[in-house]
């Protein structure tokens, strides 16, 4: 049973910190936002029409900020890692359909309406971000909920 | 010892689900979210103004009528201490053509008159506000005003501004607006004139001082 190494720890712990608060921020600007407007980001990606648009705007921003606080706090961890990088995942297509099509996205939706950054860079963004979740589905059990709920013989064995 | 682990981390997912929901909830409720800019026809005095007054207003509304007034005039005594933009948040279900007059008075603003025309739509409310059939008020405004009518009808049935209207109503909804017209000043809720001008008497000194300026 070897011991994690402190640096990787920290780096779980950064990590799991960074895309669940990321996801806690992006949900939260949404969540506070009307539907519509994140609705109407949704529809320039011409995936889904108005309706399905409109319910996801209502229903994403939620997932996002449950999915990022239970990740940031280390609670089921590793399947909430692999959740969040599943959303991240899909973010990432439609970000790249979109940008092989060349639609016309002045706004991503990624924060809400305002403060988007261009579709390449969101792009790159997600990609660091999915490096993150598997750093932190990789060895994110570190100094989390998961750990202190742990039985005490699994407390400190390695990942 | 496993199941028991679980229940703790269930419980505690649970209870993070719980409050996350509160806060937003409660965020919702304090008007907490990002601003939504309105469209800079509807935006009135320096941006960086110490006092901010959004508007939810129907142009159909007598009670916004009355506000229009007295935001008119507070502006005047005011001008630089004052922002105020206009959202719309027509009541569709006691004002047929309200949404009408609200599409109509935004592709008068991407015209440049969006207060001229608000102003004529509110002086002249009771002569469309109730018709059985579409009032021929809008094109006698448009045409008074000297604006292009046929680029307005577009501009009315266009998707841009559809969306813009249900953006703001969507707004409004969320944060709780029932009822027109209602204030955000500075973030403190207002109904009805009145309640304006309670509340903005509280920054009174705000409003001179930045009056003298």
């Amino acid at each position: 049973m070897s011991e994690t190494p402190i640096k990787i720890k920290i780096s779980a712990l950064l990590a799991r910190l960074v895309v669940g608060g990321v996801f806690v921020y992006a949900g939260a600007v949404k969540a506070l936002a009307p539907a519509e407007e994140f609705a109407y980001a949704i529809e320039t990606y011409k995936v889904v029409g108005p309706k399905l648009a409109l319910l996801a705007a209502n229903v994403m921003p939620w997932v996002e900020v449950y999915a990022g606080l239970l990740l940031a706090a280390g609670v089921f961890t590793a399947p909430l890692a692999l959740f969040n990088l599943a959303m991240l995942a899909f973010f990432e297509l439609l970000l790249g359909q979109a940008w092989l099509r060349g639609l016309p996205i002045t706004s991503c939706g990624c924060f809400g309406a305002g403060g988007s950054t261009s579709i390449s860079q969101e792009f790159l963004q997600n990609l660091c971000l999915m490096c993150l979740a598997w750093v932190a589905f990789k060895f994110g059990r570190h100094w989390s909920v998961d750990q202190a709920c742990a039985p005490a013989p699994e407390a400190g064995d390695a990942a | 010892m496993t199941d028991k682990s679980t229940a703790r981390r269930l419980g505690i997912a649970a209870a993070l689900i719980f409050l996350s929901t509160v806060a937003l909830l409660l965020g919702r409720q304090f008007s907490l979210g990002p601003i939504r800019p309105a469209p800079d026809w509807r935006t009135f005095g320096p941006p960086e103004a110490p006092v901010q007054i959004q508007e939810f207003t129907d142009f159909a509304c007598p009670a916004c009528r009355m506000a229009a007034g007295k935001i008119d005039e507070m502006m005047r005594v005011f001008g630089p201490g004052l922002h105020v933009s206009f959202k719309h948040y027509p009541l569709l279900n006691i004002h047929p053509w309200s949404l009408d007059a609200a599409a109509y008075a935004d592709c008068a603003g991407e015209q440049g008159k969006f207060k001229a025309y608000a102003d004529l739509l509110f002086e002249g409310q009771e002569k469309w506000g109730l018709a059985k059939a579409p009032p021929p008020e809008f094109a006698d405004y448009a045409k008074r005003l000297k604006l292009d009518w046929a680029a307005m009808q577009v501009c009315a049935r266009s998707e841009a501004t559809k969306k813009r209207l249900r953006t703001d109503i969507a707004e409004g909804d969320l944060r709780g607006v029932t009822a027109t017209p209602t204030f955000f000043i500075n973030g403190r809720r207002a109904v009805g004139a009145a309640q304006l001008i309670d509340q903005a008497m509280k920054f009174d000194n705000i409003l001179r001082e930045a009056a003298k300026k």
